[in-house]
């Protein structure tokens, strides 16, 4: 905190595709350090006193609800819980997440991806008495260890890191990409839903699904919330591969 | 002209907004979802610390009951709620946990054996029942007298949020993103939809519906500092208060959360309380004991915040450039507890303050976190003076609530609330068809369309992002945890100049397509009339009761203000909201005003109190045979839809 | 039953799955043939006997009457190995960026993260690409060389045939590309996980560096054997091996009898 007078520089993609001929530019802008300051600090008080047409998407600030990821100095990460102390140099170079639709700026279109995304690996539990369960009686016992690995495997927050740090994904649109992979595992993990291996082969069994996955872990790395993408990534594909 | 037809439009893509949708959507009502971003990342994803439902399968959870429930909610509301809405809560909410769990929430689960967990201060085992094994378990939180909140880890709104969009995905239930709201049809009390504007394109379009459901949480961005999403701006209750014709009650309800962090008042759960976390102040000693010793730290959230905010004026804070705070210690729990259950809390010490709480106390501040009030609604959820138009969740005042709520039973109260008003959603959709004249959508669209090229227009005026600020701060400094007539007063005066100003807001940048400053332009003078429903309603009432404490008024008054507030803004050239009133009647109530057990009890009590408890105590004594079922009935008799009305299950007691 | 009947018709196809287990399979085949190959190879640094000695056992020398040994063995397990490397270099090259456009993303990508263990996909696909050509003439030769592999004969052909540029470069990209190709088997199929899989991925990309630079290095010293020896050989092309010690021989020839 000792250098907390910084004059921090930032570098930001600017892009608005709704207005005809805007071409994107890399702005710099100039922002006074303040203690304990995140990057959504800063991009707040660049929109409230230098520039209020700045796109930019924060909804928790927090770190929870993942709607802020973006490249900040070539990383994807959560910008919001980012402190700018993190940058001795004082260049933060900030680009909207590669692989989804540009909507301005540095905000991207991830929920149309994740529930495009959802709708492919059919993210829910398949169950045909789920809607009939007598909600009176004494639900289901579930064992405690299962529980809580299954929530292990649902604290994605569909931030979209995972997906800008495939190369694969970049290079190949159709692949379903680590978060798709993630979330079926969760219900492969889940007693509660009775798709089998087949079921599940017929949605990831191909090279757009488990096999397309190149084992590049950049999921892996950039995942702010630490899912496990490796090892669940490589259990699909041990489980799909056995499918006869 | 744009318009997209819908049998049940709701507004609010969260937990509440969600649940409305589904049980419309599997009655086969068409139902399309607004919401401002992806459904997944609405607030109600924030809820780390749990769900309340009676489930009562933890050992330190066995005995409780929908009654104990009620009875908890009751009292922390400071008998401020609708005593049906409670009564249809707490009956309701098991089966909304079960329901839950069946669309796959990973409700964390007892464990049979022995377990260590930290009861006031100290470590204490404690024997989870061989038959309870693996059955949804609980914590303890603030103002319940069972282990009731029913938890996953600490992701409990995360998963729960999660489960319903993928049930209503799997419904094919289509959420329209990047929308707002901006204003409601309606015509001769009737609501017919909403004037929606696309944030990407900036296309104003309308949706048109048999009924429409405001879902839009709740109002905490109109506290400078507040645990709230940046979203939470109340933008669905403004709305409904623009028609002139809706209500908006309890205003003045705003709830302080104990342990925001230091500054930025990101939320650490009330479970790192619940499980044994402690507050102390600059000198390491626990005070809470001292201001309550029989809850301690797990009083209401209310009364520790302003146990703690007394503390802090003793000068018994920890003072830093931020202002003074206190501290919560959750080092007793140890690093595995914290890890496991409370690993949010610790990112959050770890990003945000770059501490381990592992080892290093926790900088807290009560902080704004909650809106009781909200669209008044009957018990149906329905607007009860403008039809057609629902309301659920945060930014409901169904009432379950009153003046303050429990932590734990505000998720509840969205999923509970949207399986029930989701039924008469769909049962107005079905008794209801849509009879609309184009040229009502036509006018509704030009008003909107004209202040928009209004504000685009003026080339002088106020900054919408200023406005704002000074709103904020007004509210956080004048309209706080304590209250008194003189800053009460000069905050009315303040808002309404604000509110004047408001109406020349202008923009430095004048595109109409996506543009943040046009996003503020259009929310700020709605915010402003909504912080105006809050002061307001705060200056007039006068007593102290839950959130809303008054320091000239430091008793619970219940002869004079056992009543809801209701605020309209039926002129719109009006610089004022307009107060009502609506009488809380003891004489229906299943459980008459008492005292809390908690917080200072210095109550005037209302002249039919004692009237109803004699005559509680009559029914009582001639149904000697009445088991508590039967007696609800006769205290408190409520209409629940068919599907809700079985009696719950528990372990060891079936369906006793 | 009337159903099962489409469940049938919609099944997805098994031959990704099928493709994927073959090009890790032959991968794995081919990353541990190379260690034992880069051992064999090496014990030309112990000396010529060790690697004549080597080149015999291989021929199965050991199984026959006078101890000539039966080059038709390398020549099939040379066809073995190339029919290896076809099939994995033609799973290998559906991975390849097909487009330029998917090369010009995958570089932007990887300029723009600095992600350690994608720009080892990359390397990968650069020596594969290299190695398609490199490999495909070493294994060119051996396979119409079978009976000549010897110390001088070697020596020969890292030398007075010019093949030591060749050699230095597919050492490079076999090393490189095994190891790494070894490691992302580990992470691909989960292997060697353990409790703690972040801590094993690291041990295991510790195990995978040591690795590349002691085959690198027996590699290297081999190929500067190979060349002192064929620089001293170098009027004497074309003329085979002859162990000093007849000893041996006998040795050799009681040992298999027995
Ligand atoms: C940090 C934090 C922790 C909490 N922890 C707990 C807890 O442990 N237990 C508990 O019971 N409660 C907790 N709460 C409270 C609880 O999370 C909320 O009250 C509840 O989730 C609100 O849900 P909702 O569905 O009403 O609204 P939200 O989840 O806030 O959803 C609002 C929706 O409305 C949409 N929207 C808003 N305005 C518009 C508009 N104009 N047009 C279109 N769409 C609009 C938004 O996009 C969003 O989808 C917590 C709250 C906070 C802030
Ligand atoms: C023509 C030559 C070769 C080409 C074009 C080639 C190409 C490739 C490619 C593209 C991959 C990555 C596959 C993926 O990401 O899914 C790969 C993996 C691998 N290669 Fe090769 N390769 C060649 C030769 C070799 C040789 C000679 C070896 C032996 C050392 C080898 C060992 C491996 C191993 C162990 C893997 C990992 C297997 C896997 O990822 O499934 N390759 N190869
Ligand atoms: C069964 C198949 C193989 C046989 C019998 C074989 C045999 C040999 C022999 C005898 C040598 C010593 C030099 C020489 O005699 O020319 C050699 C060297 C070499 N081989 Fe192979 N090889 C085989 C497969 C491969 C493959 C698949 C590769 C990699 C693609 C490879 C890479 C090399 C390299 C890099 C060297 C030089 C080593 C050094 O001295 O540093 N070989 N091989
Ligand atoms: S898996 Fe991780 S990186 Fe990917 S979307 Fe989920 S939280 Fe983000
Ligand atoms: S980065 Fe991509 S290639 Fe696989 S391991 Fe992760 S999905
Ligand atoms: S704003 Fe929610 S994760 Fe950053």
């Amino acid at each position: 905190m000792s250098e907390k007078e910084r004059i921090l520089k930032f570098h930001i993609l600017r892009y608005n595709p709704q207005i005809k001929g805007d071409t994107p530019t890399m702005k710099i802008y100039e922002v006074q350090e303040a203690p304990g300051m995140t990057i959504f600090i800063a991009l707040n008080d660049i929109r409230e006193k230098q520039d209020p047409s700045l796109q930019f998407d924060f909804i928790c600030r927090a770190g929870i609800c993942g709607s802020c990821a973006m490249i900040i100095n070539g990383q994807p990460d959560l910008a919001c819980r980012t402190l700018t102390s993190k940058f001795p140099e004082g260049e933060i170079k900030l680009l909207p997440l590669p692989g989804f639709e540009l909507i301005g700026d540095l905000s991207v279109n991830t929920g149309k991806f994740m529930r495009a995304m959802s709708e492919r690996v059919e993210s829910w539990i398949h169950d045909q008495d789920a809607d009939n369960v007598d909600l009176d009686r004494l639900e289901e016992r579930m064992d405690p260890d299962v529980a809580d690995e299954i929530y292990e495997l649902e604290r994605c927050v569909e931030c979209g890191c995972c997906i800008s740090a495939c190369a694969t994904k970049r290079m190949r649109e159709g692949f379903l990409g680590a978060v798709g992979l993630m979330r079926l595992a969760r219900y492969a993990t889940d007693p509660r839903d009775k798709r089998s291996n087949e079921d599940f082969y017929e949605i990831i069994g191909d090279d757009d699904g488990v096999f397309g996955c190149m084992t590049l872990l950049g999921c892996q790395d950039y995942c702010p919330k630490d899912l496990p993408l490796q090892i669940q990534i490589a259990y699909l594909r041990r489980k799909m591969a056995m499918v006869r | 002209m744009k318009v997209v037809y819908t049998d049940s439009l709701i507004i609010g893509g969260g937990l509440a907004g969600l649940r409305v949708a589904i049980a419309a959507r599997q009655r086969g009502y068409d139902s399309i979802v607004l919401s401002l971003m992806p459904a997944k990342r609405s607030h109600s994803s924030a809820a780390q610390g749990g769900m309340q439902a009676s489930l009562g399968a933890s050992v330190k959870g066995e005995g409780d009951d929908e009654d104990v429930h009620f009875e908890d909610t009751v009292k922390g509301s400071d008998w401020g709620c609708d005593q049906d809405v409670a009564r249809m809560f707490v009956n309701t909410a098991p089966k909304a946990i079960r329901q839950l769990a069946a669309w796959g929430v990973p409700w964390s689960r007892v464990r049979r054996g022995n377990r260590e967990v930290v009861i006031n201060g100290e470590k204490v085992t404690i024997t989870e029942k061989n038959e309870a094994h693996g059955l949804i378990t609980a914590r303890d939180f603030g103002g319940t007298k069972k282990w009731r909140t029913c938890f996953t880890s600490d992701g409990t709104g995360h998963t729960m949020l999660y489960a319903m969009d993928n049930k209503a995905i799997e419904l094919g239930i289509p959420v329209h993103e990047r929308k707002e709201a901006i204003a409601l049809i309606h015509e001769d009390g009737v609501c017919y939809g909403a004037i929606v504007r696309d944030m990407i394109t900036g296309e104003l379009i309308a949706y048109v519906a048999r009924t429409t459901t405001v879902a839009t949480g709740g109002y905490g961005r109109l506290y400078s500092v507040t645990t709230n999403a940046v979203i939470s701006e109340g933008i669905g209750c403004a709305i409904a208060l623009e028609t002139g014709v809706a209500s908006l009650g309890n205003m003045e309800a705003v709830q302080f959360h104990p342990t925001a962090i230091v500054p930025v008042g990101i939320l650490t759960t009330e479970g790192c309380r619940g499980d044994g976390g402690l507050l102390l102040d600059k000198d390491g000693k626990r005070f809470m004991p001292d201001y309550e010793p029989e809850k301690k730290e797990l009083a209401s959230r209310d009364v520790v915040s302003r146990r703690m905010t007394e503390h802090i004026r003793k000068g018994k804070g920890v003072p830093s450039r931020y202002g003074d705070h206190l501290w919560l210690d959750i080092t007793l729990l140890g690093r595995a507890h914290i890890e496991k259950n409370l690993r949010e809390v610790k990112e959050i010490c770890e990003y945000f303050l770059g501490i381990d709480p592992v080892k290093e106390y926790i900088p807290v501040r009560p902080t704004q976190h909650y809106s009781m009030g909200g669209i008044r609604t009957g018990a149906t959820g329905e607007s009860p003076t403008l039809k057609g138009l629902f309301a659920a969740g945060e930014c409901a005042c169904w009432d379950m609530h009153g003046f303050n709520r429990l932590g734990g039973n505000s998720v509840a109260e969205t999923v509970v609330a949207g399986m029930i008003v989701g039924e008469y959603v769909a049962d107005y959709c079905q008794t209801n068809p849509l009879r609309i004249d184009t040229k009502l959508i036509e006018h509704f669209m030009d008003k909107e369309k004209n202040k928009i090229r209004a504000v685009l227009k003026r080339s002088k005026g106020e900054s919408p992002i200023a406005l704002k600020k000074e709103m904020q701060q007004i509210m956080m400094d004048k309209v706080g945890i304590f209250r008194n007539e003189a800053d009460l007063t000069q905050a009315v005066e303040e808002l309404k100049d604000l509110h004047q100003r408001s109406r020349n807001i202008f923009l430095r940048n004048k595109i109409s397509s996506s543009n943040p400053e046009l996003v503020e332009a259009i929310r700020v003078p709605k915010m402003i009339r909504l912080a105006q429903c809050v002061a307001y309603g705060a200056l007039l009432r006068k007593e102290s009761r839950g959130a809303h404490a008054r320091e000239d008024y430091p008793e619970r008054n219940d002869r004079d203000w056992l009543k809801r507030t209701l605020a309209y803004w039926k002129d719109e050239n009006e610089d004022l909201p307009q107060l009502e009133y609506e009488d809380l009647d003891v004489m229906k109530m299943e459980m008459p005003p008492g005292s809390r057990g908690y917080g200072a009890d210095n109550t005037i009590h209302h002249p039919d109190t004692e009237k109803r408890m004699a005559e509680i105590e009559d029914i009582r004594k001639a149904n000697p045979k009445a088991d508590r079922f039967e007696m609800q009935q006769l205290l408190n008799p409520i209409e629940l839809p068919e599907k809700f009305r079985g009696k719950n299950e528990r372990i060891g007691r079936g369906f006793n | 039953m009337e159903s099962l009947i489409v469940d049938e018709k919609i099944k997805k196809s098994r031959i990704p799955a099928r493709l994927d287990l073959i090009q890790s399979g032959t991968g794995l085949i081919l990353g541990l043939f190379m260690w034992v190959h880069m051992m064999l190879v090496g014990s030309i640094i112990l000396g010529k006997d060790a690697f004549y000695f080597v080149a015999k056992f291989m021929e199965l020398s050991f199984l026959h009457p006078t101890g000539e040994g039966y080059p038709a063995v390398v020549f099939f397990a040379v066809l073995g190995v190339f029919t290896l490397f076809i099939i994995h270099a033609a799973l290998g090259v559906r991975k390849f960026p097909i487009s330029w456009k998917q090369h010009a993303i995958l570089r932007q990508q990887m300029g723009m993260m600095k992600h350690s263990d994608t720009n080892l996909w990359y390397v990968q696909v650069v020596t594969g690409f290299i190695m398609f050509f490199l490999g495909s003439v070493h294994l060119y030769v051996m396979l119409t060389h079978p009976g000549q592999i010897d110390p001088y004969l070697s020596a020969n052909r890292v030398i007075n045939h010019n093949m030591w540029p060749l050699y230095l470069v597919l050492l490079f990209a076999v090393e490189f590309h095994g190891t790494i190709g070894l490691y992302r088997l580990c992470m691909k199929w989960g292997w060697f996980a353990g409790k703690n899989p972040v801590e094993s991925r690291k041990k295991l990309k510790r195990i995978k560096n040591r690795l590349a630079v002691f085959f690198l290095a027996v590699g290297l010293v081999a190929l500067l054997v190979f060349s002192v020896i064929g620089i001293r050989h170098k009027d004497r092309v074309g003329e085979p091996y002859k162990p000093q010690a007849a000893v041996e021989k006998t040795l050799l020839v009681s040992n298999s009898s027995s």
